[in-house]
């Protein structure tokens, strides 16, 4: 075990922040607001930073464990009969990726939310919700098996609930709590995710008969080979068919999780939640869970792809389904992002669309690839999030020092709003240095992390699917040209609101993580370099437990290839990492010239005034970013909706199912026996029975009753009689003799 | 003439019938009641002149348990009386027949 040991405390830190900022947290913020503040946001940062130092010390572990996956066991959880559930952690490299990921970025975002949240009435709260989030994270990327998986997926459901609605009173113009719903909104479309995954989760079980992961995956390879049919009682399937079902339901859950179409909607909404929780739920780790889910659960897909199976009705092999869903979910939410004024929407709209390109790397195969823009995702969308988050701060604090010299209170001042922004460069030059690599890490700008990871989806996109890659291209255009906007509207030109003229840079606590993850975001490509992973696998092949090693060689331990040959299938040991000249030279030339044209020519004058209409507005791709999907998902998806649920409601639930079976079938029945046991068996049988015994008595006994007249003298004389006749008994012989 | 033995079993069997004859004909549970206790003092003479024609006491203890039984029983014996007449307003045995089956 060794090393492992410390695995649990991983989990077990951020529970420990849970406790102290729950319990006592606010006791400190209130009994003083300076020193509480720090006591509170330290404590949350130094368990997030501790795990950090576990997952780092995880890393060390499997290094020297020759990277072999370590199973811990905490306790068994269920234990009933087949089904057997332990509370397991699965130390991989996948999962210490994750770990490293969640536990790295959340650890900045913890510091940086102590100077962001400064002031605020439920500082400790904030701190428990996010220490809460880690420690179901952590559970979600640990667990040894898809319940765990499942328990820790629902728990960041509800954080990411809680965060959302975390300024629960804030209500709009029109008096609505706008908060509070998105919260719900970013729910409820979840569960629909969510009943995706426990079919799912169902049908593997009712498959394979175990839910942990390498046994899943053992058995599943096994029954490839062997060929044999799936039995579900009198039905069989074939394995194709059974796990194509699986994979799509998991397809469903990490369109909920991930934002997918078409469950994404309530991703751009969550943006209420405070720009800290936006940056760690919403863009660097939650959202990436369904991406998780499709890696570990990698095998699953590969068996699906390499049988051939498709999907009825639609022709579409359940991988190839996640690649389009992810290539259209890129493409759309890239749209979107064009027409949104708000600095967080833009980004929102983009983190769906990014996600987008991960969700198709993995559904054609690019686990490693997905991976890795997972993790470069996370470094630069995190840092565009943390600047805005601290633009978003100038911005209200150059407003509060207007409205209190005027005493004019600006109430419609949106802070969010680029509009009214520009020339933020000179007001916060560390905001405005970090935010513009973050931006060209995103655009995909060489040799910056995103271009790495970028390029490498879009060059497994050419090799293998045609139409992803025309798409994500196209995607990335997009990606491209609305940070070239935004870049525009919000840090060059012109000032175009008082606030922004008043407008300062925000403290340390919020810059350092800023600076750091900027130097993440210039670095990240180092992870997995094309040329440098066939050297670096060769040199470890050499020197096993070399510290430097790719992504693409470290995940391999975890992520099975498969190839199909005439044989059966064959493990591959080794991919390496593919750079297409040809792609990333197209994609680069495409990403500088759509900054450019975004950067000079559509936004090179306007928007003048805050007032000043998009040049965009009243163009073809206005409209089309803008009108389709709300139209399609209010007067389309909607009420078809309500409809199946009108159905399954009124017409299986109750008609079918409560009137008709409850009421006929099982209440009749049920009835019926009653009436039976009570009228006949009870009332005729046992009391008949009982009765007849006494009547029989009662008819026996009426002809004595006669002699018990009641009178005392009527026994007295029966006596004297008696004793006469005894006395005349005994006496008689006396008398006569 | 010599009153002989025979004369008091006569005295005494004449009692005892009078005693039992009024238990089973009146109605008046007080006038039952001393017909009980006339034939409780029948059966006392009997055996008091058994004990003097045997010469034997045994008799006239037996007398002695005889009368504490009767002092015992006209105790309990009045007293349910006493509460029955409370309750009824009447001491008629004819109208106490709870018995009645």
């Amino acid at each position: 075990m060794g090393i492992f040991g410390l695995a649990p405390l991983i989990l077990f830190l951020p529970l420990i922040g849970v406790l102290f900022n729950g319990l006592v947290g606010r006791r400190f913020v209130d009994y003083n607001r300076q020193t509480g503040e720090k006591w509170s946001g330290w404590f949350a940062s130094i368990m997030a930073l501790s795990a950090f130092a576990i997952a780092v010390a995880m890393l060390l572990g499997l290094q020297a464990n020759e990277f072999h996956a370590e199973i811990v066991v905490l306790f068994d959880w269920i234990h009933a009969g087949d089904f057997y559930v332990p509370w397991a952690m699965q130390v991989d490299t996948l999962s210490v990726t994750m770990m490293l990921v969640v536990t790295g970025v959340g650890s900045l975002i913890h510091i940086y939310a102590i100077g962001y949240m400064h002031g605020d009435p439920n500082f400790s709260r904030f701190f428990t919700y996010l220490n809460l989030f880690l420690f179901f994270m952590l559970i979600l990327v640990t667990g040894n098996n898809y319940l765990m998986l499942f328990v820790g997926w629902e728990g960041v459901g509800l954080c990411s609930f809680l965060l959302i609605g975390f300024w629960f009173d804030r209500v709009n113009e029109k008096g609505e709590p706008m908060n509070a719903n998105a919260a719900r909104k970013a729910f409820v479309a979840n569960r629909v995710g969510d009943l995706a995954m426990i079919l799912a989760m169902s049908l593997t079980f009712w498959t394979f008969k175990t839910l942990e992961f390498q046994p899943v995956f053992d058995s599943a390879v096994e029954m490839f080979e062997s060929g044999h049919m799936v039995h579900f009682g009198l039905f069989e399937a074939s394995l194709g068919g059974v796990l194509t079902a699986i994979t799509a339901l998991f397809l469903a859950g990490a369109a909920g999780k991930s934002a997918q179409i078409p469950l994404y909607v309530w991703l751009p909404d969550a943006m209420a939640g405070p720009t800290p929780v936006s940056a760690l739920i919403h863009a660097a780790t939650m959202v990436t869970s369904g991406i998780y889910l499709i890696v570990r659960s990698n095998v699953l897909f590969e068996i699906v792809r390499a049988s051939h199976a498709v999907i009825p009705g639609i022709n579409i092999s359940s991988p190839d389904l996640v690649a389009y869903t992810g290539a259209a979910t890129a493409l759309v939410a890239g749209l979107i992002a064009f027409t949104q004024n708000d600095i967080k929407k833009v980004l929102a709209y983009s983190t769906v669309s990014q996600l987008g390109f991960m969700v198709a790397a993995v559904g054609m195969g690019a686990y490693v690839a997905g991976m890795f823009h997972l993790i470069t995702h996370a470094f630069f969308k995190a840092l565009l999030f943390l600047g805005s988050g601290s633009v978003i701060h100038g911005m209200e604090h150059g407003h509060h020092h207007i409205s209190h010299g005027h005493h004019d209170a600006h109430d419609d001042f949106d802070p969010q709003d680029m509009r009214t922004m520009g020339g933020l460069r000179h007001k916060m030059p560390w905001t405005f240095r970090t935010y513009m690599v973050g931006a060209l890490a995103l655009s995909g700008i060489f040799p910056l992390a995103g271009f790495w990871s970028k390029d490498e989806i879009l060059a497994h996109g050419n090799d293998h699917n045609v139409i992803v890659y025309y798409v994500l291209t196209f995607a990335a255009v997009c990606t491209a040209f609305y940070m070239g906007r935004q870049l525009k509207m919000v840090f060059f030109g012109e000032s175009r609101h008082e606030a922004a003229d008043h407008a300062h840079e925000s403290p340390p606590t919020m810059t350092v993580p800023l600076i750091i993850l900027a130097v993440l975001a210039a670095l990240g490509g180092l992870l997995n370099l094309p040329f440098l992973s066939e050297p670096i696998a060769e040199a470890n092949h050499h020197h096993a437990g070399g510290i430097w090693l790719a992504l693409e060689g470290w995940l391999e331990h975890s992520i099975q290839a498969f190839h199909l040959s005439e044989e059966g299938i064959i493990h591959l040991p080794h991919t390496p990492v593919v750079l297409s000249p040809l792609v990333a030279g197209i994609s680069t030339v495409l990403a500088v010239g759509a900054l450019a044209l975004a950067f000079f020519v559509v936004y090179g004058k306007r928007p003048s005034s805050a007032t000043d209409p998009d040049p965009l507005q009243k163009t073809p791709i206005w409209w089309m970013a803008v009108l389709p999907f709300d139209t399609l998902y209010m007067k389309g998806i909607i009420p078809l909706f309500n409809r199946l649920a009108d159905f399954l409601g009124y017409t299986i639930d109750w008609d079918l199912w409560h009137n008709f079976f409850h009421e006929r079938v099982v209440r009749d029945t049920f009835v019926g026996f009653a009436n039976f046991a009570s009228d006949v068996l009870d009332r005729q049988g046992v009391d008949g029975l009982v009765n007849g015994a006494g009547q029989v008595t009662r008819w026996l006994s009426s002809g004595l009753r006669q002699s018990q007249t009641g009178y005392a003298r009527t026994y007295a004389l029966s006596i004297l009689l008696g004793t006469v006749a005894l006395l005349a008994y005994f006496l008689w012989p006396v008398i006569s003799g | 003439m010599e009153l002989t033995i025979n004369w008091y079993i006569a005295l005494s069997a004449i009692l005892f019938s009078l005693g039992a004859l009024g238990v089973l004909t009146r109605r008046n549970a007080i006038i039952v009641f001393m017909s009980i206790e006339m034939m409780l003092n029948a059966a006392n003479l009997a055996f008091v002149a058994f004990a003097r024609h045997l010469g034997d006491l045994d008799g006239q203890v037996l007398v002695f348990f005889v009368i504490t039984v009767a002092a015992a029983e006209v105790a309990v014996g009045l007293a349910l009386i006493v509460n029955i007449f409370r309750s009824k307003k009447s001491i008629n045995i004819d109208e106490i027949n709870l018995m009645k089956g």
